[in-house]
């Protein structure tokens, strides 16, 4: 099919069935627009990547970004899943035949919650210390610990799990990666109360908790490898996006916004100011052309270093964005609530910026990984690497 | 304009980066540095053999008639390399030339310097004014004057051309050799050879080169570092493996690639000729400055003591990184700038 038979072809289904405005989705829990979800994924839209013969329509990334620009030019969601749903994406790669029929398209739909469990209170940077064991028994596993940091728990129907399979060979290599269904007596769900005053995240406490044979992953014990995967999608999407300000209402926006606040605050004349300003903006437009040129050299079939890049830079971003508005406000950021947007605005990005420095991998971590990775530089020895993980000294 | 493929644009690089392999390897960078010229002729010649002096000019006048977007690239190799050779220079001249005068700068076979001198560039380049029919004053920092036939300078509505003969030219003793640099005064015969409409594209031209030599620099000297990160060992193990020096790197990495981000999109911008023109010109101009001094800079001190002698290469770098980060405004002045064209949008 051509270029042009493709375009017309997605419009023309586009005309025919496209009739809303999108409506406002966290990327958690289960999806209020699932009836046009599974509309857009039955017609083969959500995920053209894909082979034809499971939700796709094999076509190269070329194409499938015509049929994306075409939904996203009447704001219509679902399509370019293949690029952007963790969830489908992992269990595309690794669920068992049977599983995959079963929840891909569920999945693709947004018909079922979903959530991560991989944190725990002591395992956070070193993510395969996890001590949240899976035993084996009649037909699945039993499950017993506690996960942190886990957004949309309490409406989740199954939640992304790693836990240890085997306890005598070294911590990368006795992970397994499931589906646990949440919806379980042995789930409990508490809501974690954040430095930004929010409840987004919450601690699972799992105890005894049965995940069917069907729902494992990847290879018993290869769990590290599929979360490579699913850690993969995780970073990529926080490089590309994050939250702006909570009130959402307090003033200019975009990339130039702060140029807009500065004038607000009467300090654009200030000649200290107009350099912060320009230094601030400009990481956030050079993130932008990075990824720009990222995708473009990807299409171009030569590899790019600069995808793992922005989720660090984004961390830079956020932080030094929240300290240049403080800078603007000046003593109105002692203030809080609804009567003080502004302030509101400075002191949640400030404390928020967070979310992107530590949440989804440190940036220290992001540095290991760059240093490693796309540098080739070797890693530091690791005193843990090769013992048995029941050896291994915690606290 | 006609533009390059793909194919055609990466073939003219390798053939680029080949010639400076072998003409252009750290020692004979130190051979033209010491020498009296800091110009090597023979290389110059080997440059317009390959097309790349002669890169911007019209096809007509005996050049490749490339744009913005190639001779970005080109300077990206060019400042990998520490290439000392008036490339840029003939690149800004060609933008404010005509006829006769580009076929000979295509051909290599004359050298114009231009002086920058309006109102409008940056600060601190002297007195230079009309007198009567010609020039008067004197241009500071001009790159490449000692080397040129001509001096090209630009007011804020004019572009003269001067004779060498007609000018006294004064080389200064320079921090980075590999960039010559001279004092031009004007004793009054000048020609007029146009008026102030090409002078903000040759000035693009100059940044956007600019920018290209920076990044290209910038990410040279990184490879070097983490080469060497990787090969050095120290406490039994390469310092590589050291988070202390990981994290730089990873950090300098952020800026080289932003760098390279910035000036191709400002090639892009001038090459298309968009609205973004000024603003990217700008972002590119103190972010390419701002990543290759950092990246020479921590560059040496992820090296150590190495670093810190003569003989090795990553000063020459440091150096080159100083020099072009003054050379057509300073980071603060383009930073300014930056804001200035953001504020006509916001």
């Amino acid at each position: 099919m051509t270029d042009k038979q493709l375009k017309a072809e997605v419009e023309a289904w586009l005309a025919a069935n496209w009739r809303g405005t999108a409506t406002h989705k966290e990327s958690f829990g289960r999806d209020p627009r699932a009836e046009w979800l599974a509309k857009v994924r039955d017609a083969g839209w959500a995920v053209p990547r894909w082979p034809s013969d499971f939700y796709g329509r094999g076509l190269a990334d070329e194409q499938a970004r015509i049929v994306e620009r075409a939904f996203a030019a009447v704001g219509a969601p679902g399509a370019g899943q293949d690029r952007s749903n963790l969830w489908a994406n992992t269990a595309l790669a690794h669920a068992t035949p049977a599983f995959r029929r079963e929840i891909v398209p569920q999945l693709l739909a947004g018909e079922v919650g979903m959530c991560l469990l991989y944190s725990e209170p002591g395992a956070g940077s070193d993510l395969a210390a996890i001590r949240t064991r899976a035993d084996k028994v009649d037909g699945g596993w039993r499950v017993s610990g506690q996960k942190v940091w886990t957004s949309g728990a309490q409406i989740a129907d199954y939640g992304m799990l790693i836990a240890r399979t085997d306890w005598d060979v070294p911590k990368h290599r006795g992970i397994s990666f499931f589906f646990l269904p949440m919806k379980q007596p042995g789930v409990e769900v508490r809501p974690l109360r954040q430095i930004t005053d929010e409840a987004h995240f919450n601690e699972v406490f799992i105890d005894n908790a049965f995940v069917p044979e069907d729902n494992l992953l990847g290879p018993l014990n290869g769990g590290w490898g599929v979360l490579q995967t699913a850690l993969a999608y995780e970073r990529s999407v926080m490089g590309d996006a994050a939250r702006g300000p909570r009130s959402g209402a307090a003033g200019p926006k975009g990339d130039h916004a702060l140029i807009g606040l500065a004038r607000e605050a009467g300090k654009l004349d200030d000649p200290v100011i107009r350099q912060q300003l320009a230094q601030t903006i400009a990481w956030r437009v050079l993130n932008r052309l990075n990824t720009q040129r990222a995708k473009a050299e990807l299409q171009q079939g030569t590899s790019s270093s600069i995808m793992s890049l922005g989720k660090l830079a984004m961390s830079r971003i956020l932080h030094e964005e929240a300290r240049v508005r403080t800078l603007l406000l000046g003593a109105e950021s002692l203030l809080e609530g609804a009567e003080h947007p502004r302030a509101e605005d400075a002191n949640f990005l400030t404390l928020n910026a967070y979310f992107t420095s530590i949440g989804g991998g440190t940036d220290q971590i992001q540095r290991n990984i760059i240093g490693e990775r796309v540098l080739g530089l070797p890693k530091e020895p690791e005193v843990d690497r090769t013992i048995p993980f029941r050896e291994v000294r915690a606290g | 304009m006609a533009g390059l493929t793909a194919d055609e644009r990466a073939a003219l690089l390798d053939s680029l980066r080949r010639l400076l392999a072998d003409r252009c390897a750290e020692s004979d960078v130190r051979r033209i540095m010491a020498s009296e010229t800091g110009h090597d002729a023979a290389l110059w010649r080997a440059l317009a053999d390959l097309g790349v002096v002669g890169l911007t000019v019209p096809e007509q006048h005996g050049g490749a008639g490339l744009g913005a977007i190639e001779l970005e690239l080109v300077m990206e190799a060019a400042g990998a390399a520490l290439l000392p050779a008036p490339l840029l220079s003939t690149a800004i001249a060609a933008a404010l030339l005509d006829g006769e005068r580009l076929a000979a700068l295509a051909g290599g076979y004359s050298i114009a310097a231009v002086a920058f001198a309006g109102r409008d560039d940056w600060t601190g380049r002297g007195d230079v004014r009309r007198d009567g029919a010609g020039l008067a004053g004197t241009a500071r920092f001009v790159p490449d004057a000692a080397i040129a036939d001509t001096i090209l300078v630009t007011l804020d509505d004019a572009v003269f051309a001067v004779a060498r003969e007609d000018a006294e030219i004064v080389p200064l003793p320079v921090f980075d050799r590999t960039r010559r640099l001279a004092d031009v005064a004007f004793r009054g015969p000048a020609t007029l050879i146009g008026d102030g409409t090409r002078i903000a594209a040759a000035r693009d031209i100059a940044l956007v080169g600019l920018a290209g030599e920076q990044a290209g620099g910038a990410r040279r000297i990184l490879d070097m570092t983490v080469d060497y990160a990787r090969e050095r060992h120290q406490f039994g193990r390469a310092i590589g493996s050291f988070q202390a020096i990981k994290h730089m790197a990873a950090d300098l990495l952020l800026e080289a690639e932003s760098a390279t981000s910035a000036a191709r999109d400002a090639a892009r911008q001038v090459a298309e000729d968009t609205p973004a023109r000024a603003e990217s010109v700008a972002l590119a101009a103190f972010a390419c400055a701002d990543a290759f001094v950092r990246c020479a800079k921590d560059g040496i001190q992820m090296h150590g003591g190495i670093a810190f002698t003569w003989e090795h290469p990553a000063h020459l770098y440091l150096r080159r990184a100083r020099s072009a980060a003054q050379l057509y405004g300073d980071s603060d002045h383009w930073r300014e700038r930056y804001v200035r064209a953001l504020e006509v949008e916001a």
